[in-house]
């Protein structure tokens, strides 16, 4: 999947975020007996009707499109518990509030399939944007503190969405940081890196053309 | 007075023109104004505004700075300790307290600027609305959101709501009005472009405005003129044209309803005789004014303009001329209860007041009387409780009240009963009224099921005289599709089951005879749906099974109908009926054996009838918890009678003790937290199903769909000092079902029926008991309760679970047990035995025990063995392995020989016999009409020399009987000896007995 972005910019896009969210468990209730469904990623099931089953996400958007089942709105998406984080994350500057890790995608993906499944969707989806946007705008003011000193930077409960916008910036800046503290170790460890390269690389095609 | 010119103070600062809002205080001393191009609300003092105009240039009273962009809308809640709103460009809705403007709570979000806001009569409910899609209403008693209307196509600039309050009106930048019918929360008219269409200039802004009588609705018209339409119909009902030279953006009525102000695009502000539709007052100003408000209680017009300047246009109506203020129309005496309930009515006769009094008297009252709402989320039931407003849409807030209150009515008469139960005894409890089992409670407005079960539900909701009934499965892929039906009879009880659905109704009154109605899902034969009536009669329960439907009456008749409609047979029952239920051929019935007992228990019987045969069952006392009512009646997914009291505890009919009730589930001790409570549905072996309800809500709304939880059946066991409650549980569970099964499988034999259907289940459930004793039993042992492990042991069914046992317990080095336990054995074994012999000697056509345990593999390399009796023994374990078979037959045909002693000779007679017979029972292997179970527990009396060697390999040592010695000259022999004994765990065991399992089944190909 990462082949299929940008290599230079090495983060994935918001669609394939989405789609490693897609694995993700919720709890849905089936409208049909059904039996089992052995996938690779485990056993869903068996269904029966009015009966909450977890499955994963992807699997729970096919069977809402095919009206199959009603997804249940994850305890974190109900105005109460979205209100409490708003102003926990209003009023702690410095920290992130604990949210699921891909709480973006799935709230957009069960906006976009199962609207009539939340209640108060409206209040729902404004709160988790000003989340989100209050998140976005401290992981950018949080980016300006990084200084030459800076090696590592922690950021706690980060989601997916958060991580992939900084994640190139983030890693560009601390390698531009250590490079520029430190140019032997980093010339070093290229001219390492070169050499040993092309030794291993010669060790196997030998044995290959020997046979 | 004519021709004073109103003078205007600045109050916002504007660059440009930009929508201002202005209203009064509902008791006309104060104003409050907002601008859309400042961030302030302000609240001014009436008077100096009226002075302002003079130049005092006194700064407001509050000026309240918490938006972060301008204010585009204000709403005043009415009362004296009223509320303020202002609704802003920056998406969020602020509730302040008023006068003082102190910041109370955030009431909303949109996604888009907001434009308008409006409060109904009594403050409870907001309307908010601006560009997004959809006007929201707020409930302003906990900040709710309780309904989205959405319709509108552009962003909605105005809103009012009908001083009746059946009705919102709103009108959106596109010159669209819809009615909204607040009861149901949808569209009740639409009337498409009649007001003027401003599409991007936020600075004008259709209005529009009920008369006060909420007889008419004034909206801004295409033609520079008012159009005035009418409540019901949305017709025109008249028109004010007149001087406007540009079109009408802003109109308020007086307060008696006989005047109405307007503001043109022409910066003219008339005055109209609505009566004569003629202006007769008229004002220009420098800008256009944006903003009008009539003084609630005196003849002033407040006047904002675009430029953010407020002034008050005093004396408008001329003093020769009827006063704004007089004939004030009064909404109570003329309002149509929406909720005639009791409770409310009494607050409604409190509410009325003196038609002198005047608006705000009125509200004075009204608020006086009831708590002043706080906007601070109130969670606490007290507010509930005493707000007493029949507001349409907050009637989930009422209902939930209304429900708290039955909810206490029922505790104290609880209380009471319990009180005098213990004191005096004179009060006896009353009988309780017949129900339908899975059915709630009617509710006015809203959907209530009749029937709910595991397969589906039926629903019904009263319209106008007539009801909607749906029948919907819950398994939507394979239920038939049932159309809904108009029910003109008002059914109040159904029943359902995969073929059909039948319903019943009460009489009412002398005209309407109660009637039972039978609708089939599908049929072969078109219309064959049916009704019966009854006369000086009334249904009082109703039940269906495979082929037949049945109704008791009040004259305490049984009528048993075909599913075709064929009265089959009218029996009478013994006393009122309570419920009844049907399962397949079963018939179950409860009524009242007699009045309460003094103690207010109830006496209830139970009848059960097989309709097929024509055949009572089951006729005994329904058990209930102590000052308990029937809660729910029927029967489990596998036929077993169940009942679920209001104390939470579900009882199954069990035949145990030649038939008595089980108690199998109580919700007290399922319950998360102290106010769920478990609706049941359903349940099957080892589940109940049911909807979770959290108090005061003691039933599940049709609306949302109701989730099934599963919990799981458990006996109320007593804490007991082993401290495993679990498996106790678990170990009489297991030993219920085996009885069930066993039961069955009797009958079906008593019948001459097949039983080897339920063998394998059966074995299985001894399988799963021996596991679970076995666990009892190591528990048992570790906790040093040598007797009850020993009870235990005498429990364990299968041969090779008493090894387990035995194994158990020498490696736990309890050599007392381990004496008794083979002395369980060791008596099983004879038991055993002698059983078998008498089945030789009985029967001359023995069915061998080798049928069973042998697979075919082995039977086929049968003939080459000298022993049958080695095979025999082997098979069970080794049917997958042939080949070694020979050698360890060999050394098993050794072990006879080795064993001394009386079983030895036992078991040669014995295999002896068995070998005889044993070549013509091997063409018949299937034969087998013994119980499986005994024949297969029967022959490893003879396997278990070898399984000895398997299992109880290491502790064989240890093991003073001769019993055990035996084992050990073939263990060096034996490869299962090997295998086992590098497994010494006692898991090792339940896996053998796993094993078993899996070979039986292949036996019996």
């Amino acid at each position: 999947m990462a082949g299929q972005s940008d290599p230079h910019l090495s983060i994935f896009s918001p669609s394939e975020v989405e789609f490693v969210a897609e694995d993700e468990i919720v709890e849905i209730v089936p409208n049909i007996r059904m039996d089992a469904l052995n996938m690779i990623c485990g056993d869903f099931g068996p269904f029966f009707p009015q009966i909450p089953t977890k499955v994963p996400l992807w699997l729970a958007v096919a069977l809402k499109k095919r009206s199959k089942c009603t997804i249940r709105t994850p305890d974190w998406m109900t105005v109460d518990r979205l209100t409490q984080v708003l102003e926990a994350e209003r009023e702690s500057p410095r920290e992130f509030q604990p949210l699921p890790f891909h709480y973006i995608e799935i709230s957009k993906l069960l906006f976009d399939h199962a609207r009539d499944d939340i209640s108060d969707a409206y209040l729902v989806r404004s709160l988790i944007e000003d989340i989100r946007d209050v998140r976005f705008h401290k992981v950018e003011t949080g980016l300006e503190t990084i200084s030459g000193r800076t090696h590592a930077v922690k950021l706690k409960n980060l989601s997916a969405m958060e991580v992939n916008i900084v994640r190139p910036f983030m890693v560009r800046t601390l390698q531009a940081f250590y490079k520029h503290d430190s140019p032997q170790m980093i010339q070093q460890a290229d001219n390492t890196g070169s050499r040993a390269t092309p030794v291993t690389d010669r060790g196997p095609r030998r044995d290959l053309r020997r046979r | 007075m004519k021709g004073r010119v109103v003078k205007l103070r600045e109050a916002h600062k504007a660059g440009s023109p930009a929508l201002c809002c202005a209203s009064w205080g509902p008791s006309g001393q104060h104003v409050v104004t907002a601008s859309a191009a400042d961030t302030a609300v302000l609240i001014h003092d009436a008077a100096t505004v009226l002075a302002g105009g003079r130049g005092s240039g006194s700064s407001p009273v509050v000026t309240i700075r918490l938006h972060k962009d301008g204010v585009t809308a204000l709403a005043v809640a009415p009362g004296p300790s009223g509320s303020l709103a202002s609704g802003s460009m920056d998406h969020s809705i602020k509730f302040y307290t008023f006068p003082e403007g102190e910041f109370q709570s955030n009431v909303a979000r949109f996604t888009l600027p907001i434009r308008s806001l409006a409060f109904n009569r009594k403050g409870t409910l907001l309307a908010a609305a601006g560009d997004d899609d959809g006007i929201k209403l707020i409930a302003t008693i906990d900040n709710t959101i309780s309904k989205v209307l959405k319709g509108h196509k552009g962003s909605v600039t105005g809103l009012a709501f009908d001083p009746r309050n059946d009705y919102l009106a709103s009108v959106d930048s596109i010159g669209t009005v819809i009615y909204w019918d607040l009861c149901i929360g949808a569209e009740a008219r639409t009337l498409t472009r009649v007001a003027p269409t401003f599409r991007s200039d936020n600075s004008v802004r259709n209005i529009l405005c009920w008369s006060p009588d909420g007889q008419t609705l004034a909206v801004p018209g295409l033609r520079k003129n008012v159009v005035l339409y009418d409540r019901d119909t949305g017709e025109e009902v008249c028109t004010l044209y007149g001087d406007h030279e540009q079109p009408v953006s802003c109109l308020c009525w007086s307060p008696n309803g006989r005047y109405l102000a307007s503001a043109g695009l022409d910066r003219q502000v008339l005055i109209w005789d609505v009566k004569s539709r003629q202006d007769i007052e008229r004002q220009k100003f420098d800008v256009r004014i944006c903003s009008l408000a009539w003084k609630p209680n005196g003849n002033a017009l407040l006047l904002i303009d675009v430029m953010g300047r407020v002034g008050i246009w005093e004396s408008v109506i001329p003093s020769t001329m009827k006063s704004p203020n007089e004939g004030i129309p009064d909404l109570n005496s003329t309002k149509a209860p929406l909720f005639d309930d009791d409770d409310d009515d009494d607050d409604e006769d409190e509410e009325k007041p003196s038609t002198s009094g005047g608006l705000e008297d009125d509200m004075d009252e009204t608020l006086s009387d009831s708590t002043p709402f706080s906007h601070k989320r109130p969670r606490r039931k007290s507010t509930f409780d005493r707000d007493s407003d029949n507001e349409d849409l907050t009637h989930q807030m009422e209902s939930t009240k209304r429900m708290k209150d039955k909810h206490n009515k029922k505790e104290d008469a609880g209380k009471a009963r319990g009180d005098s139960a213990t004191s005096a005894r004179l009060v006896t409890a009353r009988m309780q009224a017949a129900f339908q089992p899975g059915s709630t409670p009617p509710q006015p407005g809203m959907r209530n099921f009749l029937a709910y079960n595991m397969l589906g539900s039926i629903t019904t909701i009263e319209n106008e005289g007539h009801s909607h009934v749906e029948v919907d499965f819950h398994d939507t892929g394979r239920g038939p599709r049932v159309p809904s039906m108009t029910d003109y009879f008002g059914f109040t009880m159904a029943a359902m089951n995969g073929s059909g659905s039948v319903f019943a109704n009460q009489c009412k009154g002398d005209k309407n005879m109660s009637t039972l109605m039978y609708r089939p899902f599908g049929s072969w034969a078109g219309n064959s749906e049916w009704s019966m009536r009854f006369e000086g009669e009334e249904v009082k329960a109703v039940a269906l099974g495979a082929g037949w439907v049945a109704a008791v009456t009040s004259l305490n008749f049984l009528r048993i109908f075909t599913e075709g409609g064929l009265q089959m047979h009218i029996l009478s029952v013994s006393g009122p009926v309570v419920t009844a239920a049907g399962y397949e051929d079963q018939l179950a019935i409860v009524s009242h054996a007699s009045d309460c007992l003094p103690s207010g228990d109830q006496v209830l019987d139970v009848k059960v009838f097989n309709i097929s045969e024509g055949a009572q069952s089951m006729f005994g006392r329904l058990v209930l918890t102590p000052l308990s009512q029937l809660s729910w009646f029927g029967f489990s997914e596998n036929g077993q009678l169940s009942s679920y009291d209001s104390k939470g505890i579900l009882r199954v009919f069990s035949s145990q003790f030649s038939g008595s009730w089980l108690p199998l589930f109580s919700s007290l001790k399922a319950r998360k937290s102290k106010d769920e409570s478990h609706w049941v549905v359903g349940l099957d072996a080892n589940n109940v199903f049911c909807i979770l309800c959290k108090t005061p809500q003691s039933y599940p709304h049709v609306m949302p769909k109701p989730v099934l939880s599963i919990l799981h059946l458990s006996f109320p066991l007593a804490s007991s000092d082993l401290g495993a409650n679990s498996l106790e549980n678990e170990f009489l569970m297991r030993k219920l079902q085996l009885s069930q099964i066993q039961n069955k499988m009797e009958e079906m034999a008593a019948l001459g029926l097949d039983t080897t259907t339920y063998d394998d289940e059966a074995f299985n459930m001894e399988a799963g008991l021996d596991q679970c004793i076995l666990r009892l039993i190591s528990i048992c042992c570790s906790g040093d309760k040598l007797v009850r492990a020993s009870e235990l042991a005498k429990l364990l069914t299968l041969e090779k679970s008493m090894k387990g046992a035995l194994t158990l317990v020498t490696r736990l080095k309890l050599p007392l047990l381990q004496e008794k336990f083979s002395s369980i054995i060791e008596s099983f074994l004879f038991q055993e035995r002698m059983l078998n012999n008498k089945i030789i000697a009985g029967t001359g056509r023995f069915c061998s025990n080798a049928t069973i345990m042998t697979s075919t593999t082995v039977l086929t390399t049968q003939a080459t063995l000298p022993s049958k009796f080695m095979q025999d023994g082997n098979s069970s374990l080794e049917s997958s392995l042939p080949k070694p078979n020979l050698v360890n037959q060999q050394c098993s045909s050794t072990e006879p020989k080795n064993s001394a002693g009386e079983q030895g000779i036992e078991i040669k007679d014995s295999t002896g016999k068995v070998s005889s017979a044993f070549i013509p029972s091997t063409k018949v292997p299937k034969s087998s009409e013994t119980k499986k179970h005994r024949n297969g527990a029967s022959n490893s009396a003879v396997v278990d020399q070898n399984q000895e060697g398997d299992i109880d390999h290491t502790g064989a040592k240890k093991l003073s009987t001769e019993y055990c010695n035996r084992a050990e000259p073939q263990r060096p022999v034996n490869p299962f000896a090997k295998s086992s004994s590098s497994k010494e765990q006692s898991s090792s065991l339940l896996d053998s007995i796993k094993k078993m399992k899996v070979d039986k089944p292949n036996s019996r190909i």
